[in-house]
């Protein structure tokens, strides 16, 4: 019987990655369809708003990468316990969102001295960005709660580039490294991680 | 006794008001704090992630707007009835919210350099059109963005359709059913009730 959900997104990690380490979190199928750029513009017009990444549930077309990833972790039950967990997910997702654009604004500059200028701005947003997270995360080993939720997913994906940029970064900030690891360490999540293809971005 | 939640923020529409419009809809009480931008710094500290709005309920201080305004939908009954439907609600949010919340109030009343107004101007134009465009196609047809109830989407759309309509009286005609979500949040009992109070201080 075909999986019950279809990812569409390019073959790349970027926004559709988080929905990916849901799914694998919860030890849940889907079909992880990956477009290349030549394809896109064929497909860019059929889509509800012109974006990727899309998911295909009931006859349903979804869209907008964090709408998609919250659904999929409420789904599988990796959204929080209550409305408040719920809450305090969210707002450590849309504290760590921030991050994403200014990364691939970076990752994609060609120009060398523009992108050194991004550079030094994407470095005091991270640590902006890890020092607010670092003060409001609980101290189990997640960012929310006493176990793993989608928030820590969602930070362990941005967090991998931020550590592909300037590796050690997260040792700096004790909880978030214990998050970071404790993903890592997964085995659902591990198990994914062996077997994932490398893409830069 | 005091109400169950506290919301602060300044005193203007923005990012706070999807939350106070969730909350008149459903007709649940809550705190409405509103600060003037002078109030400001020595609060700043004090808040989980350095900015406004925040909601305090149950001893916990949450912060993000959206996160805030959907948790409000949530505990109110208006998220949406399955996490299909809530995820369809999350897209328009997410479509609609930002970065127009900000940037339409601060060119109607928080830019006075004339060249920066007209750039302001132009990326606002833009971003109305695009975001405006996106929404009615996939917008239901009878008077809610997502269903056949008032659910939060529709809120939080209104906000910033209204700073449109402030900014530019008429575009919505172009968009015929956002138009009609527009007319029905309008003409909700309780949301025309709360749309009677004056404007705050900053007008916007």
């Amino acid at each position: 019987m075909a999986p019950k959900y279809k990812l569409t997104y390019f073959d790349a990690r970027g926004r559709g990655e988080p929905t990916r380490l849901i799914f694998a979190a919860a030890g849940v199928e889907f079909e992880d369809n990956r477009l290349t750029f030549e394809e896109w513009p064929a497909i860019k017009p059929t889509t509800p708003m012109g974006g990727l990444p899309l998911l295909e549930v009931d006859g349903v077309t979804l869209c907008q990468s964090l709408a998609i990833a919250r659904f999929a972790a409420r789904d599988v039950g990796l959204a929080g316990k209550s409305n408040l967990e719920q809450a305090q997910a969210d707002m450590f997702v849309d504290e760590i969102s921030e991050l994403l654009p200014k990364m691939a604004g970076l990752f994609f500059e060609k120009d060398e001295a523009v992108k050194a200028e991004k550079q030094k701005e994407v470095e005091e947003l991270i640590v902006k960005t890890y020092t607010i997270l670092e003060k409001l995360s609980g101290s189990a080993g997640y960012l929310v709660g006493n176990r793993l939720l989608w928030c820590d997913l969602i930070f362990f994906n941005i967090a991998s580039n931020v550590e592909n940029l300037k590796p050690g970064t997260v040792q700096n900030y004790p909880k978030l490294a214990k998050s970071y690891e404790n993903v890592k360490l997964n085995s659902r999540i591990a198990a994914y991680l062996a077997k994932r293809k490398e893409t830069p971005f | 006794m005091a109400p169950k939640y506290k919301l602060t923020y300044f005193d203007v529409r923005s990012r706070g008001e999807p939350t106070r419009l969730i909350f008149a809809a459903a007709g649940v009480e809550y705190e409405d704090v509103r600060l003037s931008f002078e109030q400001w710094p020595p609060i700043k500290p004090t808040t989980p992630m350095g900015g406004l709005p925040m909601l305090e309920v149950d001893g916990k201080t949450l912060s993000q707007s959206m996160s805030i305004a959907r948790f409000v939908a949530k505990e109110t009954g208006l998220d949406g009835k399955n996490n299909l439907e809530r995820a369809l609600a999350d897209a328009f949010v997410d479509e609609i919210h930002e970065p127009l919340a900000a940037k339409i109030p601060t060119l109607l009343a928080f830019t006075t350099d004339e060249k920066a107004k007209e750039d302001l101007a132009k990326e606002v134009d833009q971003l109305i059109a695009e975001k405006l465009g996106k929404c009615e196609r996939n917008s239901g047809s009878v008077g809610h963005l997502v269903g056949n109830s008032l659910l939060w989407c529709d809120l939080v759309f209104y906000n910033i359709a209204s700073y449109i309509e402030a900014y530019k009286p008429g575009t919505l005609q172009n968009y015929p059913k956002l138009a009609k979500v527009y007319a029905t949040v309008k003409a909700n009992p309780r949301i025309a009730k709360w749309l009677e109070r004056p404007a705050g201080q900053y007008g916007v």
